[in-house]
């Protein structure tokens, strides 16, 4: 029986198909759906945590990223800014920086700045300030990049046009290049702060009262009390509520800006 | 009578190992019309930009005004609100809309008020014929109606003389009357203009002085009835029956 090439894939995804059924089917009727859902989603441990990991937690998380990320765009911005300035060791300074903070673990920093930053300066942050910087100052090595490329990225003609208008070259990077920059870095910027938000899951390092806890830690927090994954399980869960319409986000801006720019060039 | 408004005298240009501009002496009278014409790498766009100096010259001395823009402590940004400069790619603020482009050069840099600012942008929005477009976003507008926005924007700061680079060069064919029908209109006015152009039926005209450049040399330049009309340098007729009449030319044709 000869058949067409046509017909040789149309069989060959039909049996990919059917494996995939099988696959699924065994799993159900094998698996011992009481203790897996025991082990993860245990309903009246998940009850429990109710409201705590959305009014401290998921706030906490909330805050946590907001507060880093706004750091790190201010000192992005600064970086991005040194970096492209015709000063040498304003460069120097930045690329060092940038490499240095890019290339260690976020989990380094954050315990330097939990344990090494307060009696090495004699200073005493509250929690929220701690975080933000710590968030902030290994965020800001990333978005300096992004912003960086955003600012080369406005066409020239654009700064030309500012500057035979009279404006000065700071006069015409605020007010022509930097708001068309962060147009263009737009999408990219919402890619950090989703990778913000979960790092912040790390700040756990620097110790937190019980009111001061976000996803992670409520989550670890609690699974000790109540035995199995649950709590984690939720956490995770929640993570995405907020990680998920960020990425909607990012990528609707994406094709927004794609398609503008088309328009415009 | 006529005073002289422009004076570039001796001007050297290079990029890097390239010569540019070879030493070039040009004046311009205010209230004049000069149109720049030449082959494409002639040197006459670096010129243009030289004149408000979005290009450092190497040597010689640029005076517009009474002010020498070549002195190394020149207020440039001063001096640049008296001299507007329309681009070929219009550029445009493409975050503002038209309105705002026209004014906030006049806010930020003349410290004009928001309600004076946006007069003046009125007034010339509609000298360019397209006051109903005030709320639109650059995008939406067509090319010949993004480079009447540009005229607009650099009248909005009241400039003393005008620099054209090339300002119709990216528009469809049909869009162009509408660009060289404001300049005609403005140059009526009595504005000082330097125009980098290919259209030479503009120059012919409205020039009250054309100029042919050629290799980073002004080869020929006089009133648009001789450089055009009746050219007497052997490259300016090349590059003229070229550009007049370019289809009773092949590619080989010698120069």
């Amino acid at each position: 029986m000869a058949m067409s090439k046509r017909q040789r894939a149309k069989v060959f995804r039909g049996v990919q198909y059917g494996v995939l059924i099988v696959a699924a089917l065994l799993m159900a009727v094998f698996a011992d759906w009481g203790k897996i859902q025991h082990a993860f989603l245990d309903l009246d441990v998940a009850a429990k945590l109710f409201p705590n990991i959305i009014i401290v937690a998921l706030k906490n998380t909330i805050i946590y990223s907001a507060l880093g990320f706004a750091f790190g765009l201010a000192l992005g911005l600064v970086l991005a800014l040194m970096k492209l300035s015709s000063v040498g060791p304003y460069r120097w300074i930045a690329t060092a920086y940038i490499e240095f903070f890019r290339g260690v673990p976020a989990l380094l920093v954050f315990i330097a700045f939990a344990y090494g930053v307060p009696t090495a300066f004699q200073l005493r942050f509250d929690t929220y300030s701690t975080v933000m910087l710590a968030l902030g100052i290994v965020a800001g090595a990333y978005m300096a990049e992004t912003i960086r490329a955003g600012i080369q990225a406005v066409p020239k003609g654009q700064i030309e046009a500012a500057r035979s208008l009279g404006m000065s070259a700071p006069r015409t990077m605020i007010t022509v290049v930097i708001p068309q920059a962060f147009r263009i870095i737009l999408p990219p910027l919402t890619n950090e702060l989703i990778m913000l938000t979960k790092d912040s899951s790390l700040i756990y390092v620097i110790g937190l009262a019980a009111s001061e806890r976000e996803l992670t830690q409520f989550g670890r927090q609690a699974m000790n009390e109540y035995r199995g994954m649950t709590p984690i399980v939720i956490a995770g869960f929640l993570y995405l509520i907020i990680t998920l319409p960020l990425g909607y986000l990012s990528r609707h801006l994406e094709r927004r800006t794609g398609g503008k720019k088309v328009s415009v060039v | 009578m006529s005073e002289v408004f422009v004076e570039i005298s001796g001007l050297k240009k290079s990029f890097g190992t390239l010569d540019v501009l070879k030493g070039i002496d040009v004046t311009v009278n205010r209230g004049d019309v000069v149109c720049i014409i030449g082959p494409s790498g002639s040197g006459k766009s670096t010129l243009l930009r030289c004149v408000n100096l979005l290009e450092e010259p190497n040597g010689g001395q640029i005076v517009v005004n009474g002010v020498e823009l070549t002195d190394p402590d020149v207020d440039i940004d001063r001096a640049r609100t008296k001299i507007g400069m329309v681009f070929q790619s219009f550029n445009l603020f493409s975050h503002l809309s038209v309105l705002n482009n026209l004014t906030v050069a006049q806010r930020k840099v003349l410290k004009r008020g928001e309600k004076e600012a946006q007069e003046v942008a009125l007034r010339n929005l509609e000298r360019v014929g397209l006051k109903e477009k005030a709320n639109a976003m650059p995008a939406q507008l067509s090319g010949g109606q993004q480079q009447r926005v540009a005229i607009a924007r650099a009248l909005s700061m009241n400039p003393e003389v005008m620099l054209f680079d090339e300002p119709t060069s990216a528009l469809d064919p049909e869009l162009v009357g509408d660009v060289l029908g404001v300049m005609r209109q403005l140059a009526d006015e009595g504005m000082t203009m330097l125009v980098v152009t290919h259209e030479m039926q503009f120059a012919r005209e409205v020039a009250d002085k054309v100029i042919f450049m050629d290799g980073g040399y002004i080869v020929e330049e006089g009133p648009a009835a001789e450089v055009i009309g009746n050219p007497q340098e052997e490259r300016t007729k090349t590059f003229l029956r070229r550009v007049l009449d370019p289809t009773h030319h092949g590619p080989g044709d010698p120069e």
